[in-house]
């Protein structure tokens, strides 16, 4: 309560893996906020107690993963020539298709379609993709005004912070939070906290915008090969408003979103809202297909883009990462996320699906804690409605991370290299192995209490008896044991 | 210009070469991709009358208001939604039939060769709209609206707080399978997709669920028994399509 009365002292979280400090350390400040831990564990339950009950009804629920998760690796093998098709279909249709190699490139081509059409302002649908590659930020820094219109956005762009959850990005933030940022950036004196004059405030904040600002940029869930058309998936309407209301609609799409067919929507959709929201259905699903005459923007255009997915593709292990349809599944399941929240990922994609896309993306350059933010127990994989084992990429990134390390001269000096080292000299030689059993017993035995355990190590041992006690070494090795045993008739036995 | 262009192939030259094993072609691409698994259920299981009561179920779980009737009383139906929910000025689009427009109300009709597309904010000042749709899904309690003449443009079904949906029963189907197959009849697969379930909503703040953020706050269903005995044509339908005859149009 008195967290939430105070005015929010936060520090924005850093959401750019190349800035951001490793998760054990980012997720410190969550770990010590009862209050964020909190809106993290309420959400997450009552997404995850929906999602359950929804998913049991469902009694062809493992086959709809498994045409999903079939309908997803076989639009990645084919990537190449459906991403050719679309192209082709979606300029029929009179949309104009980009290709954006990287972030960089992506972001030009926006703010080349922006100055275009001579547009100062600009609308936008939640996407992720946009966050992915600091859209906002670079377009305000270019006198660009960008006005969030989804909830959840509006909430994050106005109390400057950031996306902590993929398909409820604000989920770390309770009402009062929400009612003082409202109350302070849009200028309302007696705002309740009701869940319901919240969003009006933001209803009436948006509508003169969603009917005056004329180019709006968004995202796609999916893109249809064969008709090249663009789905986007939502909630509020906001998207709607975007997709039609404006002349000009820019579209922002990893070039992995590809599906086949029109026909796969028969699959996708029955998956995603329930393994995202816990619905049967999302109240709003919008489908268009480049520019219909006299319905929506007249000028369409979409930007493909790459940024790391290509060489994500390489590698048969790492290339289901690539089905993922965002339903952030995956991070509601997940132990660690419940208890860290999504900004100690340190990325705009948290959660075990952050885990292994993060560090892919950056080529392993940065993120390299994140394959270790992980208990390995695979709960994002039974949830995951693509089927893309989490684990196994996780552990794969790991050896990866390993090989990297062992390239670099610095690890000479890094004190858990050496003591692996030496263990593992230790450990292969006996002579070497008793004797260091002897030396272990006796520089234990001072700190080992007459119960049998050590409860304090001094220095770098202090960093385990810290938090869990340490069971002192016994009088006697089992092979000193074993060794006796073997001398003295075998009477015992008997 | 150029430089996208060459992106475009650097991009599509690094994908083909992590996938050696991808189609060359889409339609290679496409060949395989009819061997994919498909063990889900694709059609219904309910009766006509089950699936019916099954769509109006999932609709009032979204708050949706819904009345039925029979085809010949659906005008005194549209009135009566009309009256309870004290809606005069309405927008609607050309392709209804002329007799949903009942007299004493206030209505402003959207494109066709004589109105043209109305403004902005004539949409947006009315108190309601009334569409026809193109199919409703039970299972989820979904209406699909394709766009066409009597369903209005996209803008038109958003704006106003209120929407008025008519749908037949021979118009519902119980999975969402079902709705794909019979968009595969058209001719074209549709350009313009809108898929509803319930009136706009947001669990952003404490996972509370919000009704009407930007889209109608007030989604009222028609349902029009079109169906003899409400049975008779969708079971003949079904018998028909698994003995491989032609479907009846179903628009």
């Amino acid at each position: 309560m008195n967290a939430a009365a105070a005015p929010r002292s936060h520090r924005r979280p850093v959401l750019d893996p190349a800035l951001a400090p490793p998760f054990p350390v980012a997720a410190l400040p969550v770990l010590r906020n009862p209050q964020l831990r909190k809106n993290v564990a309420h959400a997450i339950d009552v997404i995850q107690a929906k999602r359950t009950r929804l998913v049991e009804e469902k009694v062809d629920w493992q086959a709809l993963r498994t045409a999903a998760a079939a309908i997803r690796a076989h639009a990645l093998e084919n990537l190449g020539a459906y991403l050719e098709l679309f192209e082709a279909r979606c300029t029929a249709a009179g949309g104009q298709v980009h290709w954006a190699g990287d972030a960089a490139e992506a972001r030009e081509i926006v703010l080349d379609l922006l100055r275009r059409e001579k547009a100062s302002e600009v609308i936008k649908i939640k996407t992720m993709t946009s966050a992915e590659i600091q859209l906002n930020p670079f377009l305000e820094s270019a006198g660009i005004a960008v006005f969030e219109t989804d909830l959840a956005e509006i909430i994050l762009q106005l109390g400057d912070d950031e996306p902590s959850h993929i398909v409820v990005p604000a989920l770390h933030v309770n009402r009062s939070q929400v009612r003082e940022i409202f109350a302070r950036r849009m200028g309302i004196e007696n705002l309740s906290d009701n869940p319901q004059a919240l969003t009006a405030a933001a209803r009436n904040y948006l509508r003169e915008k969603f009917l005056r600002v004329p180019v709006a940029v968004g995202g796609a869930n999916f893109l249809i090969a064969e008709t090249g058309a663009v789905a986007v998936v939502e909630s509020e309407g906001n998207g709607r408003m975007c997709l039609t209301l404006p002349q000009t609609l820019i579209t922002l799409a990893g070039i992995e979103k590809v599906l086949p067919r029109y026909q796969d929507l028969e699959v996708m959709l029955q998956v995603l809202a329930r393994s995202a929201t816990g619905e049967r259905m999302n109240p709003y699903t919008s489908l268009w297909t480049g520019v219909s005459a006299g319905d929506g923007p007249g000028r369409f255009h979409v930007i493909l883009l790459d940024n790391g997915r290509s060489r994500i593709l390489r590698r048969k292990t790492e290339r289901q990462t690539l089905r993922c349809i965002r339903c952030a599944a995956c991070m509601n399941a997940c132990p660690v996320y419940r208890q860290t929240g999504g900004h100690a990922y340190g990325s705009v994609y948290p959660g075990p699906i952050g885990a292994i896309l993060t560090p892919q993306l950056m080529q392993l350059r940065h993120a390299q804690s994140l394959p270790y933010a992980s208990t390995l127990c695979g709960a994002c994989y039974e949830v995951c409605p693509v089927k893309i084992n989490i684990p196994e990429v996780l552990v794969d990134l790991r050896a990866q991370v390993t090989d990297q390390e062992r390239r670099r001269i610095k690890r000479l000096f890094d004190p858990m290299y050496l003591a692996l080292r030496i263990a593992a000299l230790v450990f292969s030689r006996a002579w070497l192995f008793h004797a260091a059993q002897r030396l272990a017993r006796m520089g234990l035995g001072p700190f080992t209490r007459k119960d049998g355990w050590i409860h304090a190590l001094p220095s770098a041992g202090a960093e385990w008896t810290e938090t869990r006690d340490l069971r002192g070494l016994p009088a006697q090795t089992f092979h000193a044991w074993w060794a006796n045993r073997r001398a003295r008739p075998p009477r015992e036995g008997r | 210009m150029n430089a996208s262009a060459s992106s475009r192939e650097q991009i599509l030259d690094r994908v083909r070469a992590a996938t050696p094993e991808g189609a060359s072609s889409a339609e290679e691409a496409l060949r395989s991709w009819s061997g994919l698994p498909r063990n889900y259920v694709c059609r219904g299981s309910l009766s006509a009358q089950s699936r019916l009561e099954l769509m109006m179920e999932r609709l009032r779980e979204y708050d949706a208001e819904i009345s039925e009737c029979p085809p010949e009383e659906l005008p005194a139906a549209i009135g009566a939604q009309l009256n309870r929910s004290a809606r005069r000025s309405l927008v609607a689009p050309a392709g209804l039939p002329p007799e949903w427009l009942l007299p004493g109300f206030k209505w402003k009709i959207d494109g066709g060769p004589e109105n043209g597309g109305l403004e902005i904010g004539e949409i947006e000042r009315a108190d309601g709209v009334l569409t026809a749709c193109f199919c409703g899904v039970a299972d989820s309690g979904t209406i699909v609206l394709h766009h066409t003449a009597a369903e209005g443009r996209r803008v038109l079904s958003l704006l106003p707080d209120w929407h008025l949906c008519i749908l037949r029963a021979s118009q519902v189907v119980e999975t969402l399978p079902e709705y794909f197959s019979r968009a595969r009849e058209l001719p074209s697969a549709p350009a313009l997709v809108t898929w509803i379930s319930g009136p706009s909503a947001t669990a952003d703040i404490e996972m509370t669920r919000i009704k009407g953020v930007h889209g109608p706050r007030f989604l009222h269903v028609v349902l029009v028994r079109d169906q003899d005995a409400q049975a008779s044509a969708n079971e003949d339908w079904k018998e028909n399509e698994e003995n491989g005859v032609d479907r009846p149009g179903t628009r």
